[in-house]
């Protein structure tokens, strides 16, 4: 404990000096649980948590901050001799240089074991930057194809990447209509022009493409737009059968809207993010009632443990924050195993395992289990439904837990 | 003679410092970036200060160098250096183009004018995928560890290099506001009308400081790349991480003295940095908010920049010196 | 057809630009300061707003004189405490209190209402009326109607009272109205109160369909500075004038450019009226 704190306190140069003695002392401390309190673990938490994204960046750390609190309270890892998780939370703000050079911070005031972050892509790829050349492995539910695109060695992304996730969206949406005696030969796509809207895009593209449907409509539009009467107009006037908007929250409202303002019926799968919150049925009321969108993990596959969440912080356990909390078990969980809270004795216990159970059954795939490149390959997107205030898996088949409405 | 003595022992005491401080630390990154925007405010001095026109929008050439050597690096492999010197011919171009049209306005209008040329080549980056990357951003691939590529393991040779910048800019901003074009400038902010006639060519003059800052912001663009190694749109032609912060930086520390941009990124820089970390864990927006608060008071205690404290200290001693 | 939907679209969305502006206008043309915290009033507009709807079940456009109020308040105070004192500091330091004030007002909403997007459900929400084969969205037309009921009692208040005539006297010659007897640090109390006030009432009337949240005046603030720059600096008339142009831009550039565009164009066309008219569309030269 005490050593920590100096560390974390004394000069600029102390690593240099206390790295050599730092090793020396480090096993001893692991291996007596005779001692009263063991090291802690250092676990970096850096979000967004002012500027525009500020709402997901709190839901992350709300996620995080239960699963922590509960490894604390059950009596800590007992393979550190009960070290307590130490989070270390940071604000990543809207830049990513920012976010860079909290990551940095972070690492040199303290010994981190790891780090998690940051929802947005470009904020955790700012922050990979730093992470990778110092070793510390960063755990993240970021989209971007990028993330695991650049062949780093510390990086560890649990969901899909965002061109699957486009992907299925459009093949999920497909093989529902068609389960309903559907068929859907035009469709239009709409995406906030953010790292995350582009690249969703990309794969509902290819999705399309591969199935020989037509995209009659294809348009990005500015983020943080407040007019989407334009969109709609063209949208009206493109003959799609289904459209897909990829957007935060304010566009989605304002999509749904001014759709219901036209009487446009057309089915609208959202792409996540805005759409799958609980501020979008509080937003559109009875709109909202089966609205489908796509979706990297849900609350109802693991409902005994998100209950938790709903119980601790007022509303169900959106998957930012689920998804989070799952970085943080896998994290434990490769703790335990290498029996260690060195980052690199952690980073090396992470590649190529298979984690399973606690909040890991939230996930699709049951399972988490990252290749070479630190993508988790078990995890598949699903489709979820609006239904009262709850949001309901319903694609694919085997994890659903209600048959999807379809209405074209 | 003391003067020089005395400016020569701070870059020497400047310059020791980074060998004092962790090289793959924070406060090493700090102090590089307290560098770069300090040069990055020194640029815009030219422009800002010397000519008096107060350009809300030199991100705008700023990210074209970036985005220049960075797409010159990752397209063809060639050196941040000589990206360096393409992005600020280009920023230097973008500087006349919108010179052009938008010299002739004062004050306020030429604010808002910049300001909105900013966002046109923001929007632009964001649209233009196939050669920017789009909002996606690029990353700035790791080479081999060379000065000639540019290419440093440890963050020591990029304060260096940053310090560096910061001198030659300074010097640069130095000798124009010594020699004939700052006389010329300065007779332009006094009174237009009487420089035309006493045969300032207003325009000219007008131009030149514009394409110069414009120039060297998009050099030191190339820096900034090489340090962050990642960047997207929205940070490097951003309005306010970029274009309002290094107005304000000038600003704070004194406009149109060359020691105003350096006081203003010494403060502000390290400010924000020991805000985020002292208060942003503990409740959302507290951090932003106590920066707000300080801008509010500098602003209110120092409406001329921090510069003039030492001006009143100086009135102050020689007042007493007389006595 | 859908070229004169689109018109209809931009002249309706343009006449709330209009209204959110005319507050900047209206604080650069007597004061001469440009006020980049406007569109924070925006927000605290909508945060007024939306807490009448939730707690008091008031309609937001209905509660829209709330806001005005509380921002007029919050606005005074501003104009007495902070802003009186920069009047004869450097521009720069004027505008840069205002960012300082920029960063309060958000990070301060921030911290007190927290960072979840908050929108209401009101039962025109997403009704529109048909005509022929046009569309007029209830929602915008509601906004609009307020806005120009706002624009018209400015308007008579401007011309008519008292109070007006001597804030454009001030505007006009301060010194020469300070001889006349007028207080002008009052004037200037008023003309800033009056211009957030009227930005307030602005997020009001447009929170049926934009959600608030800490951050939303940042997405107006660029648009707001192209509608009054357009119509002319200090001109309540050319703010209107410049709101719907820029609505009109905006909606029309849709038809012909990608979407994504939409501001690139309204910029390009911002820079190139400063250009060619500095004083704006219709601003007498200053």
């Amino acid at each position: 404990m005490s050593k920590h704190h100096s560390l974390g306190s004394t000069g600029v140069n102390r690593r240099a000096l206390l790295s050599g003695t730092a090793a020396l002392l480090a096993s001893p401390f692991v291996l007596s649980s005779a001692r009263a309190e063991a090291a802690p673990v250092n676990v970096g938490v850096i979000m967004p948590l002012s500027g525009p994204n500020a709402q997901f960046g709190i839901n992350s750390r709300n996620g995080i901050e239960l699963v922590a609190d509960e490894i604390n309270t059950a009596g800590g890892i007992a393979e550190l001799g009960g070290a307590k998780i130490n989070l270390v939370v940071a604000d990543a703000t809207s830049t990513p240089t920012t976010a860079g050079t909290v990551a940095q911070r972070l690492i040199t005031q303290q010994d981190m074991t790891a780090v998690l972050g940051a929802f947005v892509s470009s904020l955790t790829i700012a922050i990979s930057e730093v992470t990778e050349r110092r070793d510390i492995p960063l755990l993240t539910m970021s989209f971007a194809d990028q993330i695991t695109g650049r062949g780093y060695k510390n990086i560890f992304q649990v969901v899909a990447k965002a061109s699957v996730i486009g992907k299925a969206q459009f093949e999920y949406t497909a093989a529902i209509a068609q389960a309903a005696g559907a068929k859907i030969e035009k469709i239009a796509i709409m995406y906030e022009d953010t790292a995350y809207g582009t690249a969703q895009a990309n794969g509902l593209r290819a999705g399309a493409k591969a199935a020989n449907v037509e995209v009659v409509m294809d348009d990005a539009y500015p983020l943080g737009i407040t007019d989407t009467t334009p969109l709609i107009n063209k949208l009206r006037g493109s003959g799609a059968q289904a459209v897909f908007p990829v957007s935060y929250l304010n566009d989605s409202l304002l999509i749904i809207r001014t759709m219901r303002q036209q009487k446009l019926t057309i089915p609208a799968i959202g792409g996540a993010a805005g759409y799958v919150i609980p501020d979008f049925e509080k937003g559109l009321g009875e709109f909202a009632e089966n609205v489908l969108s796509i979706d990297t993990s849900n609350y109802d596959l693991a409902p005994q443990l998100t209950e938790r969440f709903r119980k601790r912080f007022g509303y169900f356990m959106v998957h930012e924050a689920l998804e989070h909390a799952v970085c943080l078990e896998v994290l434990v969980q490769a703790i335990r195993k290498a029996k260690s809270a060195k980052a690199e004795d952690v980073a090396a216990a992470l590649r190529g395992a298979k984690f399973t159970g606690g909040w890991i059954n939230g996930m699709t795939g049951g399972a988490v289990q990252f290749d070479q490149t630190g993508l988790n390959v078990l995890s598949v997107p699903l489709m979820v439904q609006w239904r009262a205030k709850d949001i309901v898996t319903v694609w694919p088949k085997d994890i659903a837990k209600s048959a999807p409405v379809w209405r074209s | 003679m003391k003067r020089w003595l005395a400016l020569a022992a701070v870059i020497v005491a400047v310059a020791l410092l980074p060998l004092l401080l962790d090289p793959r630390g924070y406060w090493i990154r700090v102090f590089t970036f307290t560098l770069l925007f300090a040069a990055m405010a020194q640029a815009w001095n030219i422009v800002g200060g010397l000519a008096n026109q107060t350009s809300l929008g030199h991100a705008a050439f700023f990210g074209i160098g970036a985005y220049t050597s960075t797409v010159l690096l990752l397209k063809f492999g060639i050196s941040p250096w000589l990206g360096m010197l393409a992005g600020g011919a280009l920023g230097g171009l973008a500087a006349l183009v919108i010179a052009i049209p938008t010299m002739r306005l004062q004050g306020h209008y030429f604010a808002l004018a910049t300001l909105a040329f900013g966002e046109v080549m923001r929007v632009i980056a964001n649209v233009w995928t196939s050669l920017t990357g789009g909002p996606g951003g690029l990353s700035v691939p790791f080479v081999p560890p060379s000065l000639a590529a540019y290419s440093f393991k440890l963050l020591r040779p990029h304060a260096y290099i940053a310090l560096a910048a910061l001198v030659v800019v300074t010097a640069i901003f130095e000798i124009i506001r010594r020699g004939a074009m700052g006389y010329r400038l300065r007779a332009i902010k006094q009174n237009p009308a009487a420089a035309e006639v006493i045969g300032v060519d207003t325009t000219r003059v007008k131009l030149q400081a514009a394409v110069i800052s414009g120039a060297l912001i998009a050099m030191l663009g190339t820096l900034y790349a090489q340090v962050a190694v990642f960047f997207d749109p929205d940070t490097v032609f951003g309005i306010a991480s970029i274009s309002i912060r290094i107005a304000l930086i000038a600003i704070i520390g004194g406009v149109g003295t060359a020691a105003g941009p350096i006081l203003g990124a010494f403060f502000i820089i390290p400010l924000e940095e020991v805000m985020n970390d002292l208060l942003s864990s503990r409740a959302a927006g507290l951090s932003q908010l106590v920066f707000g608060v300080i801008l509010i008071s500098v602003i209110l205690w120092r409406p001329r920049g921090f510069i003039t404290v030492f001006d009143s200290l100086r009135a102050r001693l020689s007042r007493s010196g007389a006595s | 057809m859908s070229f004169l939907q689109a018109i209809l679209d931009g002249l309706l969305i343009g006449g709330v630009y209009a209204v959110i502006s005319i507050g900047l206008t209206l604080v650069y043309g007597v004061m001469g300061i440009v006020n980049f915290a406007q569109a924070e009033f925006l927000t605290i507009g909508m945060f007024t707003a939306w807490f009448a709807w939730a707690f008091l079940g008031l309609d937001p456009v209905l509660a829209a004189p709330l806001s005005f109020a509380v921002a007029f308040a919050i606005g005074w105070v501003v104009q007495g405490q902070l802003i009186a004192r920069v009047l004869s500091a450097p521009s720069v330091a004027q505008i840069f209190l205002t960012v300082g004030l920029l960063i309060v007002i958000e990070n301060g909403t921030l911290l007190l209402f927290g960072s979840q997007f908050r929108s209401v459900t009101t039962s025109y929400q997403t009704i529109s009326l048909s005509l022929g084969p046009l569309f007029i969205s209830i929602p915008y037309l509601i906004a609009f109607a307020m806005s120009l009921a706002c624009g018209v009692a400015l308007w008579w208040f401007m011309r008519a009272s008292w109070f007006g005539r001597a804030m454009r006297a001030t505007a006009q010659n301060p010194a020469a109205a300070r001889l006349m007897g007028i207080d002008t640090a009052l004037m200037y109390k008023m003309a800033f109160a009056l211009g957030v006030g009227l930005t307030a009432f602005g997020g009001a009337v447009i929170l049926p369909y934009v959600t608030v949240y800490p951050g939303v005046g940042g997405q107006f603030v660029v648009l707001m500075f192209t509608v009054v720059v357009l119509g002319g600096l200090g001109s309540v008339a050319g703010a209107v004038v410049g709101g719907l142009s820029v609505g009109v831009i905006q909606s029309l550039s849709s038809l012909f450019f990608p979407i994504q565009l939409q501001n690139l164009v309204l910029f390009i066309v911002f820079i190139l009226v400063l250009a060619v008219r500095p004083q704006g569309l219709v601003g007498a030269s200053r």
